[in-house]
């Protein structure tokens, strides 16, 4: 086609920009390069972490260009939708040409075909030109594919070809970006990301998103139960500092009533209704509290106690306590708490109750003793929680995306035409051809066996 | 550790190897390129067996976990397919002298890789998965057959030198035909492409399992994109635009030297989720 520029119209211009190669290639290369300056500077971050590297100056300068956030920049995603225009335009210039040339092969080799194809071979056989051709249809069969035989006039002609679906392979892969865009968007508009902080115990029903939008209502309430981490043990069987496992026990309640329990760790989250929740981070809820049991000296327990550090709690009939002190090893006996005791109308005293000698209280000699039972630290469970309605659609687009790179770089297509003609002599001609569109060499070493089979064969 | 002895041996047998292909090029003895190929079966023998005795020993140790998961194991799970990937080139290409330009990256790798930590430590929950096993193998695949590719670049560029200016013979007169090694140089990106591909998915995958976003610009991410984009941008311009040669060579390396980067740099350089190389 003679492309006459000065009669291009406009239209036409931007057409041609955005069906060119040229574009895509540069296109990769600008996202490339770009993508570069996102991971030197560290993403939304606070400002005063910037601060701390670069000048006000520069920092007005970088916020200027979006670079504190520029995978979500405007430019950036402007550079997404040119691709994907240009991807799209180059699939809707291409992909009805090669539709109308797998759909419509070229069955017969003539002159000006056989000028373009790599593989050209021709020799004379006495005999019918008609059993010629049954023969050599049936080898071509074998090794490409049952061959389609046409006529013109005196001559005959065979086509086969095989893994013509190879053609497609990379418009597969190219669909298969669109696709993934598509799910991305999907998964942005419908979806949301957010974070749970939940005290054991407790539950939460609204979870504050991502990015400082409206919080969203669940419609149902998540609990957690419990909480705990637990530790890689040493060749001794001693604990290590190296955390095995983040567990949550958590309950989803709707209506009042508990329709689903799980134990999540990280890489196994709960799932309900669409909505996910991963375990992310744990921490401290509000100081310890100590455990102390209040027995009667000569009867069982009177009352199980709970207290954080400093808080004064009230033992009826006999006066108040305060937890002052905990150590993890008091001389040598263990974990032990510092407790103040104070009864109506007599001197404060203090003393430590070991957790490893429940009785050793009752040494006072009073009508009631205390018992140590260890500090309970409640902790809070950090869930990240997200519904992206998109995401299985990304995944049919990586799964499209896989396939069609297998198709477009490992499967070829090939085509071996055989053209009988009667020579002047008498004799039949033969033309054998041959092409492929990937792996040429492979494919010479399978054409060079057919050239072999074929003209040994005999009438 | 019996495992580590055995990587030992490997780093060794690397070592020698180079040296026996470098030489055999030097020294245009092929009896020494032929001693280098039985010593890398033999480092494959050495490697697989410290591959598996390290899966074993984590066992024994109660913490059984896939020998991929921190810089030590990475490193020589890398060799170890360099290595493997390399023969199988020698034996389809019957030529020899691709070993002085690729054993040397296997063998720098061990190098670097005897210098970190190496001993078994347990897995991290957030490495709790079986993804890890599918994340990690397709990528390093795809990062081996790269390293392929960029060595057979620098022999291309070597022997596209050496043709223009017509002058034959020496060393680079060994080396297989310019247009074998342009032809080499696509065949092996076209076989790390899908696995690096496949190793974005299911790092995509295992990210949406673990923390609920299979996408997150992080630093390893956005890196592994950017080694996704140079050599799909390799594939476009050699298949639709022709670049042969020189240009599709310098391509394959620049590919690697993100590859690189994506491996090691963003870990040692920059920070982000995949913090197993920084410690």
């Amino acid at each position: 086609m003679a492309d006459d520029k000065r009669s291009q119209s406009p239209m036409d211009k931007v057409w041609n920009l955005f069906t060119s190669l040229k574009l895509a290639i540069t296109l990769i290369i600008i996202m490339a390069v770009a993508s570069i300056f996102g991971t030197v500077i560290e993403q939304n971050q606070p400002i005063e972490k910037y601060r701390q590297f670069y000048s006000d100056a520069t920092i007005r300068m970088l916020d200027a260009l979006n670079l504190f956030d520029m995978y979500h920049s405007w430019w950036f995603l402007l550079l997404l939708v040119l691709f994907t225009v240009n991807l799209s335009c180059c699939t809707l210039d291409r992909l009805p040409r090669v539709v109308k040339v797998v759909r419509n092969p070229k069955t017969r080799l003539d002159d000006g075909l056989e000028k373009t194809l790599p593989l050209v071979d021709r020799w004379k056989k006495k005999g019918s030109l008609q059993a010629w051709a049954e023969k050599y249809a049936e080898v071509v069969g074998g090794a490409v594919g049952k061959p389609l035989v046409t006529q013109n006039s005196e001559t005959l002609h065979l086509y086969a070809e095989r893994g013509v679906v190879s053609r497609f392979g990379v418009y597969v892969t190219h669909l298969s970006i669109i696709i993934i865009f598509i799910g991305a968007i999907i998964g942005n508009v419908f979806g949301f990301k957010g974070y749970a902080n939940i005290v054991e115990g407790q539950s939460v029903r609204s979870i504050p998103t991502r990015g400082g939008s409206r919080p969203v209502d669940l419609g149902f309430e998540v609990r957690c139960n419990r909480f705990a981490v637990s530790f890689y043990t040493d060749q001794f069987g001693n604990p290590t500092q190296q955390p095995k496992e983040y567990a949550s026990d958590l309950s989803v309640i709707e209506n009042g009533r508990e329709v689903l329990r799980k134990k999540i760790v990280v890489n196994d989250p709960l799932q309900y209704k669409g909505v996910w929740f991963y375990q992310s981070s744990y921490g401290p809820a509000g100081g310890a509290s100590a455990r102390v049991r209040v027995s009667s000296a000569n009867g069982g327990p009177v009352a199980d106690l709970s207290f954080h550090a400093g808080q004064q709690v009230e033992i009826p009939g006999y006066g108040t306590i305060t937890g002052v002190d905990y150590q993890q090893d008091y001389r040598g006996f263990g974990p032990a708490l510092l407790v103040v005791l104070k009864k109506p109308g007599g001197q404060a005293t203090e003393f430590w109750l070991l957790q490893g000698r429940p009785d050793s209280d009752r040494q006072r000699q009073d009508p009631y003793f205390l018992s140590f039972g260890g500090l309970s630290q409640a902790y809070y469970t950090g869930l990240q929680v997200a519904r992206d309605p998109g995401v299985n659609v990304v995944w049919l687009g990586c799964a499209l995306m896989v396939l069609g790179i297998i198709i477009a770089f490992f499967m070829s297509h090939q085509r071996v035409w055989v053209r009988l003609t009667p020579a002047a002599d008498g004799r039949v001609e033969v033309v054998l051809a041959g092409s492929a569109s990937r792996n040429r060499l492979a494919f010479e070493r399978k054409f060079e066996k057919i050239q072999d089979d074929l003209k040994a064969l005999a009438v | 550790m019996i495992n580590v002895r055995l990587f030992d041996l490997t780093t060794l047998l690397f070592g020698v190897a180079s040296v026996n292909y470098v030489a055999a090029l030097y020294g245009k003895r092929d009896t020494l390129a032929r001693i280098g190929t039985w010593i890398c079966v033999a480092a494959a023998v050495v490697s697989t067996a410290a591959l598996g005795v390290r899966w074993a020993e984590s066992y024994r140790m109660g913490i059984g976990r896939i020998p991929v998961t921190n810089l030590y194991e990475s490193l020589v799970f890398f060799a170890w397919a360099v290595n493997l990937f390399y023969l199988v080139v020698e034996w389809k290409y019957k030529n020899r002298t691709f070993g002085a330009f690729v054993m040397p990256i296997a063998f720098l790798t061990m190098l670097f890789a005897f210098t970190n930590e190496s001993s078994i430590q347990p897995l991290v929950p957030a490495l709790q998965s079986y993804w890890l096993h599918a994340h990690v193998i397709t990528c390093f695949i795809g990062y081996a057959a790269f390293a392929v590719s960029a060595g057979v670049a620098a022999m291309y560029l070597l022997k596209a030198r050496r043709e223009e200016s017509k002058t034959p013979g020496g060393v680079v007169g060994l080396f297989p035909s310019s247009k074998a090694l342009d032809d080499l140089v696509y065949k092996a990106i076209i076989w790390g492409f899908p696995f690096l591909t496949a190793g974005i998915i299911t790092g995509a995958a295992w990210a949406n399992y673990a923390w609920g976003t299979y996408w997150s610009w992080d630093p390893k991410e956005t890196w592994s994109l950017i080694v996704w984009l140079v050599y799909a941008a390799f594939l476009h311009a050699r298949i639709t635009r022709g670049w042969h040669g020189k240009r599709a060579a310098i391509l394959s390396i620049a590919g690697f030297l993100a590859t690189v980067m994506c491996y090691l740099g963003v870990n040692l350089v920059l920070s982000g989720l995949h913090s197993y190389g920084g410690s």
